[in-house]
């Protein structure tokens, strides 16, 4: 498990981390969503040890990370980037070398990646002749090359088609639960994260606003919304039940929002009584609409 | 799965980087280049000593007509004074003339007189002066009734003797050597030195210099990237060195060989010392870019120090015992090229050369980490030049 603990960064006045605090354990993948400027990318380099923190812990299994420990991680830069005059494979080869794999291992790893990775070239081509998609399908495969504990990806879906998004979903979904590997990963696609993560973490301003699973979010979410459709209704029927209010009104149907106190049952036989129901349910916010929420609240 | 196979230590990744940074420049077409241009300059001042006559003395052919005493007596006195003389016996006028005209003689002597195309070399001629007259004064003591002994006496030559002393310094030679290991020196650490700064500006501009510090410590790329560049510069250096002395050789360019084995060592040695105290400035600067175009920028302070340093050893060659030559020898930044200059021409003391080393070797074990520690400052700032300030507070 990847524990980050109290991280704190500042760059001159501007607070980066502000206590910033999360788990990532092995086998999950966890979402790391935040507006930009939140200090997603702070975090991840901290992780890697590819920029200092004023103050807090990493610690991998619980023992605090060095560069011996790190070489078991894999990054993926938020700027991307390899040698663009060496070959592919020599280049792959090279960087899981450097973090300690055998070079033959190294070698077999890396055709069989641009294989999965369904990288359209040459093995032997250089990085610059391939095209953004493709070079950013090695840069992902820079990152496993040498078959990581942890992986750390920064962005790891802009820039790619759907397809691309498909293969690479696929690899990290594998990795996680074959392998074990601890994922975590940072992006504004939303849908993504809420189909992919068994975990998010939500930071802004430097520490983590919420975090869990997007069923624990919703669950924590402040709002309680219920969705409701009576043909034939009277003009604010609901109003008999306490602890009820409009939330908005669309043609048809009513958003209604009820606090704690007011029982969603009630709700229904009131509407009931009103006329026919079609449609009555409680409101599943998607991850967007949660990250709205708690980010603007 | 691999991991159990994955090395838990990062000892010797440096040697990865060096081995990287070692093939990829050695396949590159300026490698290539450099050497093969290197060896081209050698060859031309070694071919130019070994044919262009400055290497042995004057040498003439010198034909007569008649008896042979004046002309033999000209081949023996040029063997004392080092001009050789060959001589070609001509039949008669004619055919004096027309060896005079094709140029295979510069000149003739008939038993009285001398005849040379244009005008006589003035060597040649006192030869022939000398040697004529010795041979009128013979014949005249043999009229004297001299004895042979008696002759044999009064011709003698005085007694010679030598006194224990260093060999003359400034030698045309050692002029030479010296001239050959400045360029080769200051070629060199020039040369590679650009490598390293390269080398790290690509890095950065590429941005897979995040990638690779996420693997292994700044220390180990920046240690790795240096060893490995500069053994290239080193063993194109000895290729180069091995060359020009095996030329030298052949073409009979140089009297002393071991001279020039002996500068070749000088040279890659101050080699070694100069790379090591200028690669990490030079990787420092390329590390405050942040893309190549700004190369030439940031590396204008390094690249002042060494033409400076490269003029006023250029200088020493003509004056090796001068104050600034001197002091120029003494201080880290010019030592590289000064003082193989001072040493070949045996102008340097033994206590100036030790001082120099020290002083270098000094100099770069505090220089090292200092430079080491812009490089980590700014590797990883993009976006515009970094200040060295902000470098240098930012790796605190």
């Amino acid at each position: 498990m990847l524990q980050l603990i109290d991280l704190r960064r500042r760059f001159g006045d501007v607070v980066a981390l502000d206590g910033l605090s999360f788990e990532v354990p092995e086998g999950r993948i966890v979402g790391f969503v935040g507006r930009n400027g939140s200090g997603k990318t702070t975090t991840m380099r901290i992780t890697l040890g590819v920029l200092q923190a004023d103050g807090g812990e990493v610690r991998w299994r619980g023992a605090p990370v060095d560069a011996a420990v790190r070489r078991r991680f894999g990054y993926m830069p938020e700027e991307r980037g390899l040698y663009p005059k060496m070959r592919l494979r020599e280049q792959l080869v090279y960087l899981a070398r450097l973090r300690g794999t055998p070079k033959d291992v190294a070698r077999d790893r890396a055709s069989e990646l641009l294989q999965v990775l369904e990288v359209i070239g040459d093995p032997q081509a250089r990085m610059e002749s391939l095209s953004l998609g493709n070079q950013q399908r090695v840069q992902l495969a820079a990152s496993l090359v040498h078959a990581p504990e942890l992986l750390v990806l920064d962005e790891p879906f802009s820039g790619l088609d759907p397809v691309g998004v498909d293969v690479l979903a696929g690899v990290l979904s594998r990795e996680a639960r074959e392998r074990g590997v601890a994922v975590v990963f940072s992006s504004h696609q939303l849908d993504l994260v809420e189909r992919l993560c068994d975990a998010v973490v939500l930071v802004d301003h430097g520490r983590v606003v919420t975090s869990g699973t997007i069923e624990e979010l919703r669950a924590m979410r402040a709002r309680n919304l219920w969705r409701v459709e009576v043909a034939g209704a009277g003009a604010e029927w609901w109003s008999a039940v306490p602890g009820v209010r409009l939330d908005e009104h669309r043609d048809g149907e009513v958003i209604l929002e009820l606090d704690d106190a007011a029982d969603p049952q009630r709700v229904l036989d009131l509407a009931r009584a009103e006329g026919d129901v079609r449609a009555f349910g409680p409101i599943e916010p998607t991850l967007a609409q949660l990250f709205r929420e708690v980010v603007a609240g | 799965m691999s991991d159990a196979a994955t090395r838990t230590t990062d000892r010797g990744t440096w040697l990865l980087v060096a081995r990287r940074d070692f093939w990829v420049r050695l396949r590159e077409r300026s490698f290539l280049i450099s050497t093969l241009l290197n060896m081209v300059v050698i060859s031309i001042l070694v071919l130019a000593r070994a044919y262009g006559g400055a290497g042995q003395g004057p040498s003439f052919d010198l034909g007569y007509v008649g008896p042979p005493p004046v002309a033999d007596g000209a081949v023996a006195l040029g063997q004392h004074a080092g001009v050789t003389v060959h001589v070609h016996e001509l039949p008669d006028e004619m055919a004096a003339a027309q060896a005079l005209r094709d140029g295979s003689v510069d000149a003739v002597v008939f038993g009285d007189r001398i005849v040379a195309r244009s005008s006589l070399d003035p060597t040649l001629g006192g030869l022939i002066e000398a040697s004529s007259r010795q041979v009128r004064i013979d014949a005249l003591l043999d009229r004297h009734g001299v004895t042979a002994q008696e002759r044999a006496d009064a011709n003698a030559g005085l007694p010679v003797q030598t006194i224990e002393a260093p060999p003359p310094p400034h030698r045309s030679e050692n002029a030479e050597v010296a001239f050959v290991a400045v360029i080769l020196l200051y070629g060199q650490l020039f040369g590679y030195g650009i490598w390293v700064a390269t080398g790290v500006i690509e890095e950065k501009a590429s941005r897979v210099v995040e990638l690779l510090l996420s693997a292994i410590r700044p220390k180990q790329l920046l240690a790795g990237k240096i060893v490995g560049i500069g053994i290239l510069g080193l063993g194109q250096l000895i290729v180069v060195a091995t060359f020009a002395i095996v030329l030298a050789l052949v073409t009979g360019a140089l009297d002393v060989p071991l001279s020039a084995v002996g500068a070749a060592a000088l040279v890659i040695g101050w080699f070694i010392l100069g790379f090591a105290f200028y690669a990490s400035l030079f990787a420092a600067a390329g590390a405050l870019a942040s893309r190549p175009e700004e190369l030439q920028n940031v590396i204008v302070p390094i690249n002042l120090i060494i033409l400076v340093s490269f003029f006023i050893s250029i200088g020493a060659l003509q004056n090796p015992d001068g104050r600034l030559v001197t002091i120029a020898s003494l201080l880290p930044m010019s030592a590289p090229l000064a003082m193989p200059v001072r040493i070949v021409l045996g102008a340097a003391p033994w206590w100036q050369v030790l001082l120099s080393l020290a002083v270098i070797v000094g100099s770069t074990v505090v220089l090292v980490p200092a430079a080491a520690r812009l490089y980590i400052g700014a590797i990883l700032r993009s976006g515009g030049r970094v200040r060295i300030r902000d470098a240098w507070r930012a790796a605190a």
